[in-house]
């Protein structure tokens, strides 16, 4: 029935040129704008949207699904290049990719990023066609003891992306969860940590953490030393080697699997699923892997995770009208204009865009693929640009970008705020990824747990009492315990 | 350069003074700004309003989302911009608790009104397998069972936390209120069988209503909502309530518009508001459009404000 149904859809989908047009167009617009830091997937989709009104319901939503994969992919070619992520998502990208452009592999480091991105989305893409109903029912499992329990696998998470030392690690995590702490509280109806300024009353936006605590900081480390990059050699390959494909196939399927899964979970978006997906990795490659010193695998399995988490993120939104991240909430209120009501009874009577917008989904696949290794040249000469002009023109994005989140001067201070910090920490060889990990998971975390122990009048006996949630639980202290120990055998033993 | 500030400064007055007559208003495309996120409800209803603006209004409108600090950011925007006609605003229900909850000092009295456009009435909602039938159902059991029925809301002190808590309040029952953040979140929950109950807006409700997946006990009002006529009010449920608490969203201008220009814009605006294409949408959706002018809209948000600020202290939250 569903495979049928999904050879319709790409019937209905290759029939017409225009669908495929807006499909291609969107992906390379979200590749652009992905690949500017703090312009992100979410930006893109909210900018096209009015765009979308005067078109076809299936054309506008194509586009949008294309902006939404391309610019995911997009966030790892800064990343890779600038070590500035371009979106959250391409955080955990970083870890591996900068080093490996530091080599003067940024050829490489793309080239394997952009197949594991077209690789993730399209098993995302398949499991989403096969699953995507039960999936959503699965994710009905979750309530906030459940969620809460998940945001624990996140506590995992920093032992692996805390580089050499735990405890400092530990201590970023900690200040990011207390920075997600400020802002006006929806649990209690009060305000924390705001000093009376209006602007943080909401919280202090993710993008300019993220542009501030890496793009920022990254221009002043480059303008105290004028590093310089090794040039790469003059002609490098930029298609991906077979051998790094065959090396790193099974980790690209693993991650995409875990990104699909996190992704259909609401309210976890792609880039917890590509820090999941490099948790696992971490977990599996063991304590005395080269991870974090350009290995490939570090490339592809985030960037497995968070194309194929787009995919997830659209379940919950299709089936139950639930958006499952912020860009999907726009793609919602898209459907929303053009007249359709997300939710059960949409997915029921609306089979035929349903299966043609599936169908667009691994379309936009095959144009990434294409898109990304015909621009992989172009992009990866810019690290070859005098670093005297790269310098400012990073900043200049920086700023642009931390502006048009919401269009505030507000946050470009906070943007250079977290700049500042970001550059000291580095100093001081405490370790960003945990704390925009911890900002990231903070919130989740938080209103979770608050919830819970709200529904169970304080008892903590909630947690272990409801199966899923016990079952997360335990897994995410085993994990927790493993990896501290496992770590520790490797410290003892060198 | 203290000079030439006062030059340009001067010239843009005069080119400004030069433009703004009720007559050649509007002579440039207007900004809206949308205090809540780009692809949200009240986003939707936005943008949907404003669609065909070149037809309705004269030039086009262009939404600009300008989101953060729960509507905060975006209302103070619009109250704060140039009050020459080209920059409105949408606001919401938290215009009238920022005030109550201590959380901004920012009221209805910093901005022109323009009109109200929807007053949407909250529906107590549980699943389809609940126990409960009934409201009085519901409220007996919590009688006996104080602090056991767990209702999800959209965020503590939002309307439709208030919604539930008035009712709660005037007939002694008593509910574990648990927030969510926004009511997607509500539905989600209530589905999981994570809550018992649902305290949200009854357009929210209309989709998992027709699905069958869930029973609105009642409306949280004093008539029934016309897209909902099989819905009870609490009061023919057994529970009235002399003011009930109702979401709105509404279009107002930065205080200070030229009477001419003020008039130009609530007119225009209504001529929008009353398009076929915008009351379909509303109808599509169960949002309950309504209609109240400048005087009669702020005459509504004193009478809420008064209200609202009891319920809080009442119920002890903000600061």
């Amino acid at each position: 029935m569903e495979a049928f149904s999904i050879f319709q859809g790409m019937a209905t989908v290759l029939s017409d040129p225009t669908t495929l047009f807006f499909v291609v167009f969107g992906v390379i617009a979200g590749v652009f704008v992905g690949a500017l830091p703090g312009l992100t997937a979410t930006t893109g989709c909210a900018l096209l949207l009015p765009f979308t009104f005067g078109h076809e319901p299936l054309h506008g939503l194509l586009m949008l699904v294309g902006v939404f994969t391309g610019g995911i992919y997009g966030g790892s070619l800064s990343a890779i290049l600038l070590r500035t992520p371009g979106t959250p998502a391409a955080a955990a990208t970083m870890i591996d990719g900068f080093p490996m452009s530091e080599k003067g592999e940024a050829g490489r480091a793309i080239g394997l990023a952009t197949v594991a991105s077209f690789t993730g989305g399209t098993v995302g893409a398949i499991v989403m066609t096969l699953l995507a109903p039960r999936l959503a029912a699965l994710g009905l499992a979750f309530g906030p003891p459940e969620f809460f329990a998940l945001t624990l696998f996140g506590l995992a998470m920093i032992v692996a992306v805390s580089g050499d030392s735990l405890v400092r690690g530990v201590m970023a995590a900690a200040i990011g969860m207390w920075i997600s702490t400020i802002g006006f509280d929806p649990i209690a109806g009060s305000s924390r940590y705001t000093l009376g300024v209006r602007e943080l009353l909401g919280g202090i936006e993710l993008i300019p953490i993220l542009v501030g605590l890496f793009g920022v900081a990254q221009v002043l480390a480059r303008a105290e030393k004028l590093l310089v990059f090794p040039k790469g050699p003059e002609k490098e390959r930029y298609l991906p080697r077979l051998a790094d494909l065959a090396l790193t196939r099974w980790t690209a399927v693993k991650s995409a699997l875990i990104g699909v899964f996190v992704g259909s979970v609401p309210g976890a978006g792609c880039d917890i699923a590509a820090f999941a997906a490099y948790s696992e990795l971490k977990r599996s490659e063991g304590a005395n892997s080269d991870l974090g010193k350009g290995n490939p695998k570090g490339i592809v399995a985030p960037e497995a995770a968070n194309n194929a988490a787009t995919t997830g993120a659209l379940i919950p939104m299709l089936s139950l009208g639930v958006p499952g991240d912020a860009v999907t909430a726009v793609l919602l209120g898209a459907l929303t204009i053009h007249g359709f009501e997300p939710g059960p009874v949409f997915f029921a009577s609306n089979l035929d865009l349903i299966y043609a917008l599936f169908a667009g989904v691994i379309f936009a696949q095959v144009a990434l693929l294409i898109v990304g290794l015909g621009l992989t040249g172009i992009f990866a000469r810019l690290i070859r640009i005098d670093q005297r002009i790269m310098i400012p023109a990073i900043l200049f994005l920086c700023m642009i970008g931390s502006y048009s989140v919401r269009y505030s001067l507000f946050d470009m201070y906070v943007a250079l705020i977290f700049g500042c910090i970001g550059f000291l920490f580095e100093k001081v060889r405490i370790p960003l990824s945990p704390m925009l990990l911890g900002v990231v998971l903070g919130t989740l975390s938080e209103q979770n747990l608050r919830r819970s122990l709200i529904m169970s009048h304080g008892e903590l006996s909630i947690f272990v009492q409801r199966p899923v949630s016990l079952a997360l639980t335990v897994g995410a202290i085993l994990a927790i315990v493993f990896m501290v120990l496992r770590l520790r055998r490797s410290s003892t033993a060198a | 350069m203290v000079a030439c500030k006062t030059l340009i400064a001067g010239l843009s007055l005069s080119l400004v003074a030069g433009v703004a007559t009720a007559a050649d208003y509007p002579a440039k495309d207007v900004t809206l700004v949308v205090p809540w996120s780009a692809g949200g409800g009240t986003d939707t209803i936005a943008r949907s309003l404003v669609a065909e603006a070149k037809d309705c209004f004269g030039t086009n409108i262009n939404v600009v989302n300008k989101t953060g600090a729960i509507g905060a950011v975006g209302m103070g925007a619009t109250s704060a911009a140039r009050s020459d006609g080209y920059t409105i605003g949408l606001i919401t229900f938290n215009l009238s608790t920022y005030g109550p909850l201590g959380q901004a000092d920012l009221s209805y009295r910093d901005f022109d009104l323009i009109q109200m456009i929807n007053q949407s009435p909250g529906a107590i909602t549980v699943a389809a397998n609940s126990e409960w039938e009934t409201l009085d159902d519901l409220m007996l059991y919590s009688k006996e069972n104080p602090g056991v029925v767990t209702v999800g809301h959209a965020g503590t002190g939002g309307a439709w936390h208030l919604s539930a808590a008035t009712l709660a309040s005037e007939y002694g029952a008593s509910f574990n209120y648990v927030p969510f953040d926004g009511s997607a979140n509500v539905r989600t929950a209530l589905l999981g069988n994570h809550i018992a109950v649902a305290t949200t807006g009854i357009d929210e409700m209309k989709q998992l209503l027709e699905a069958g997946e869930v029973r609105v006990l009642a409306v949280n009002a004093l008539e029934r909502a016309e897209a909902f006529p099989d819905i009870p009010t609490v009061g023919e449920a057994g529970y009235g309530l002399e003011a009930p608490i109702y979401d709105w969203r509404g279009l107002a201008a930065p205080k200070g518009l030229k009477p001419e220009i003020k008039g130009e814009i609530i007119a225009r605006l209504k001529t929008c508001y009353e398009s076929g294409n915008f009351q379909d949408l509303a109808r599509e959706r169960g949002l309950p459009l309504v209609y109240k002018n400048p005087a009669e809209f702020e005459a509504f948000l004193a009478d809420l404000e008064t209200s609202l600020a009891a319920t809080i202290s009442e119920l002890g939250i903000g600061e």
